[in-house]
């Protein structure tokens, strides 16, 4: 391998004996480049099959490969495993870059790259078999919780030990969105992910209904802000000016964008509850905020498009630059479109509807896809020391890209909008237009299918990036030369420079406060930074948080709600494992529309047992919080068989494995057990809940049975699904456990109109 | 008397207005200190810092 030699025409003779050398470490970079390809192509592929699952619900493959089990594994690919390793590729070959000088550790970079390709893998492995915390991009169970944070720790120390040993006097803007990054998303996951075990896959969230909706959304909004848009605002202020040879159009901006963003992101979680069971101040703060991220978000987009001001010819040439410039329009969509779903009126359209899907893939295969693309296709040629293979391929790629995210959200904005203007319609007597939950469903199938054009269109443009990027590397010399950079280390000693020419910094403490010296030390000190990043974040989370968490009049409870019963415990277990909640919400708004549909709109005092809630965020079935009792056992038995046999236009996979497989009774107690240590009030059911369940499971089976279900499905998974169906939303009707899924229980309502046997 | 208590009877009505005039302070600040003037020649030389991988812009202490 050979060397080059380089020494800084700007160092200072007096200070050249002290000059040190030092060598990028380029081949981390590879390795993460490498697996944002791989990563990528299989997150967007699992993206297109559940895509073609909701157009053609044949394509679901019981048990492992249903709906409900691979969209959190696309969500989870493309964010942790795609973006992710994206967002490690630009940070590890910008920050040496910034800082002038190599990683911390070559030792710590292996470990991160590894320990977070090992977590990928158990993520692939662990969410096809129903391992499933079922928090929104929170769904990995508790051994890969610890993974992430032990490896996300050892990014941490490795990047705050990169600014620490820098030769770089100033922190570049774009190391504080790193910085930022990493800080925020350590604290969301570790709150987020806070559970008691009750077995080596399973675990119960400590926080129960709308305390636990708040935490999660509290990270699940923080988590496309932190994961998904400050990392990459990092990127794009680093690349940006690369790709178009010149600085970035407004330091001064940029700074701005940093601590808005940092500051205001944070509150913005509750719009993701707004006409839940949340507090109604809470869902007004965080419409607030979101409205006010409007300003910084597109003085950032602003920024980035004007720093090819001057060069705009160079776009129509390059398709680098084309990528970037359709990735900061992206940007500047959804960061519009976000603050304005966030308003409660438009939100009571949008919400459970497609529209949020069109909304965060319009984000995501633009600002995020697009952005990686071009950063990719920058350093390909840089890192494997030749020229990229095929420009015309690139343009190629764009073009097809382009095309296919067109297609994509044109089509699910229509199909959200569809929907949402279906709950709500009302013909001329006053009653729902459409009453029947599956007719807004099958409007929405033609669209679905353009989906999956768009789609397939976007996944073969990613199939032409990593031809183009591998047969790039193909063509990398026999030997990577790697160059040594020679610069003087950091003085400890610093002496403020004149604030201008001639005039020096004050002495005295107002006057250097004034002069706002304290943020230029700042944005010196990596360790005191992340301090102050740490506490901003953590400020704007507790005045949200600690209110929720300890005034009581915002959940108040309510004495007819009881814990579930063993069985019923047994069963919301199943329904989280085959990820229900991905289609079926459990929290009915106080709109009329909702109302007349589902019933009585749910309260907070009724979660208060629910670890984790499941009150869901899309409806593609109908919202379950009172379907207890509308329909008989036997009804959900051939639902679950085959849903097409009592609704022919449904979409919803047939669940075959629970009609077979047995269910663990023994397992219960351990659940039942970690529920009272979380303050559930489970009484006698300590000690016997096998017992309690078998009882209750053979009450359900005789029904079937007796109703011409066929005999010996107490032993059944389905039985204790079954159960749970029928409990929810009972328990403030007075009419806890009718339709035979207790001792001496009696339907006490009847079947919803229209509702089958 | 419990945090939960204590908690309940602040009577935090004012809530979202403190925390949104919390962030006009803090956004003040910020917006005087990036857009004074005299910090002009600062921004610009920070700004090229991604165009060189060589070269520290800010390298050293003053007069080394």
């Amino acid at each position: 391998m050979s060397e080059s030699r380089s020494v800084p025409a700007g160092a200072a003779p007096a200070a050249a004996a002290r000059l040190e050398s030092f060598s990028y470490d380029d081949a981390i970079v590879r390795k993460f480049l490498f697996a944002t390809i791989l990563w990528g192509f299989v997150g967007m592929l699992i993206g297109l099959i559940v895509a073609i699952q909701l157009a053609y619900p044949e394509w679901n493959l019981a048990p492992y490969l249903t709906f409900g089990r691979l969209r959190p594994l696309h969500t989870n690919a493309v964010i942790f495993a795609f973006a992710g390793n994206a967002i490690f590729t630009g940070v590890y070959y910008s920050t040496q870059r910034l800082c002038k000088a190599r990683m911390y550790s070559d030792g710590l970079s292996a470990a991160h790259f590894w320990g977070w390709q090992l977590i990928i893998v158990a993520a692939a492995v662990t969410l096809p078999m129903g391992f499933t915390q079922t928090k929104e991009y929170a769904e990995l169970e508790w051994p890969i919780d610890i993974m992430i944070a032990v490896v996300w720790i050892i990014f941490a120390i490795n990047f705050i030990g990169t600014l620490i040993k820098r030769r770089e006097r100033h922190l570049y803007v774009a190391l504080w969105f790193y910085l930022a990054s990493i800080i925020t998303v350590a604290l969301l996951h570790i709150f987020n992910n806070l559970v008691i075990p009750a077995g080596a896959f399973k675990s119960y969230s400590i926080y129960a209904g709308v305390q636990d909706a708040f935490m999660q959304w509290w990270y699940g909004h923080n988590a496309v802000a932190f994961f998904l848009t400050t990392p990459f605002l990092g990127l794009m202020y680093y690349f940006m000016p690369k790709a178009a040879e010149g600085p970035v159009f407004s330091y001064r901006l940029s700074i701005l964008h940093f601590w808005t963003l940092v500051f205001m992101y944070i509150w913005a979680g509750p719009h993701h509850l707004h006409y839940t069971s949340l507090p109604e101040w809470a869902t007004t703060v965080g419409m607030l905020f979101s409205v006010m991220l409007w300003a910084p978000s597109w003085g950032g987009m602003i920024n980035g498009l004007l720093t090819l001001r001057g060069g705009w010819h160079k776009v129509a040439d390059d398709p680098i630059l084309k990528f970037m410039v359709i990735a900061l329009t992206g940007y500047g969509m959804s960061t519009f479109e976000g603050p304005m779903l966030s308003i409660k009126t438009v939100n009571s359209l949008s919400h459970y509807t497609d529209w949020t899907i069109a909304h965060v893939h319009s984000g995501a295969l633009t600002w995020n896809g697009f952005l990686t693309f071009a950063m990719i296709y920058w350093l390909a040629p840089k890192l494997f020391q030749t020229e990229l293979y095929s420009k015309k391929l690139m343009n190629t790629h764009f073009w097809i890209a382009t095309v296919g995210v067109v297609l994509y959200i044109v089509s699910i904005y229509s199909a959200g909008v569809t929907q949402g203007l279906m709950w709500r319609a009302f013909d001329e007597t006053g009653r729902l237009q459409y009453p029947d939950f599956v007719e807004t469903v099958a409007r929405l199938i033609p669209m679905y299918w353009v989906r999956v054009v768009g789609g397939t269109l976007y996944l073969t443009g990613v199939i032409l990036f990593a031809y183009n990027i591998l047969k790039t590397w193909a063509r990398r010399p026999a030997g990577y030369v790697v160059s040594v950079i020679q610069a003087p280390a950091l003085a400890r000693e610093y002496v403020e420079e004149p604030l201008r020419p001639g005039i020096d910094v004050p002495a005295s403490a107002w006057g250097r406060f004034v002069n706002l010296t304290f943020h230029r030390k700042w944005e010196r000190a990596p360790v005191l930074f992340s301090v102050l990043t740490f506490v901003a974040v953590a400020i704007a989370s507790l005045f949200e948080i600690i209110p929720t968490f300890l005034i009581k009049s915002n959940v108040p409870t309510i004495a007819s709600v009881k814990p579930y019963t063993p069985l019923e415990l047994a069963g919301r277990d199943i329904y989280i494992r085959e990820g229900c909640v991905n289609c079926h919400s459990q929290m009915i708004r106080p709109l009329r529309f909702e109302t007349e549909r589902y019933g009585e709109y749910s309260k907070p005092g009724e979660s208060v047992y629910e670890h984790p809630f499941l009150f869901g965020s899309r409806r593609i079935g109908p919202d379950l919080a009172r379907e207890g009792g509308m329909k008989s056992n036997l009804w959900h038995l051939r639902h679950f068989q085959n849903p097409r046999e009592v609704n022919a236009k449904s979409i919803m996979p047939a669940y075959g494995n629970l009609i077979t497989d047995d269910l663990d009774f023994e397992s219960i107690q351990r659940r039942v057990d970690v529920m009272a240590m979380l303050g559930v009030p489970y009484g006698e059911a300590i000690g016997r809940a096998p017992e309690m369940a078998r009882a209750q499971a053979r009450l359900i089976g005789a029904d079937l049975d007796q109703t011409g279900g066929g005999p010996g499905f107490e032993t059944k998974e389905v039985t204790a699904l079954i159960a749970y169906m029928q409990r929810l939303g009972r328990d403030i009707q007075g009419d806890q456990g009718a339709v035979a899924t207790k001792p001496g229980a009696t339907p006490a309502r009847a079947p919803a109109a229209g509702a089958q046997p | 008397m419990s945090l939960t208590e204590l908690m309940s009877g602040a009577n935090l009505d004012g809530y979202a207005q403190i925390s949104l005039l919390l962030f006009l302070f803090a956004f003040a600040l910020i917006l005087w200190r990036v857009f004074s003037p005299r910090f002009t020649e600062q921004y610009k030389r920070d700004a090229r810092m991604p165009l060189d991988d060589e070269h520290p812009q800010t390298p050293r202490t003053r007069g080394e």
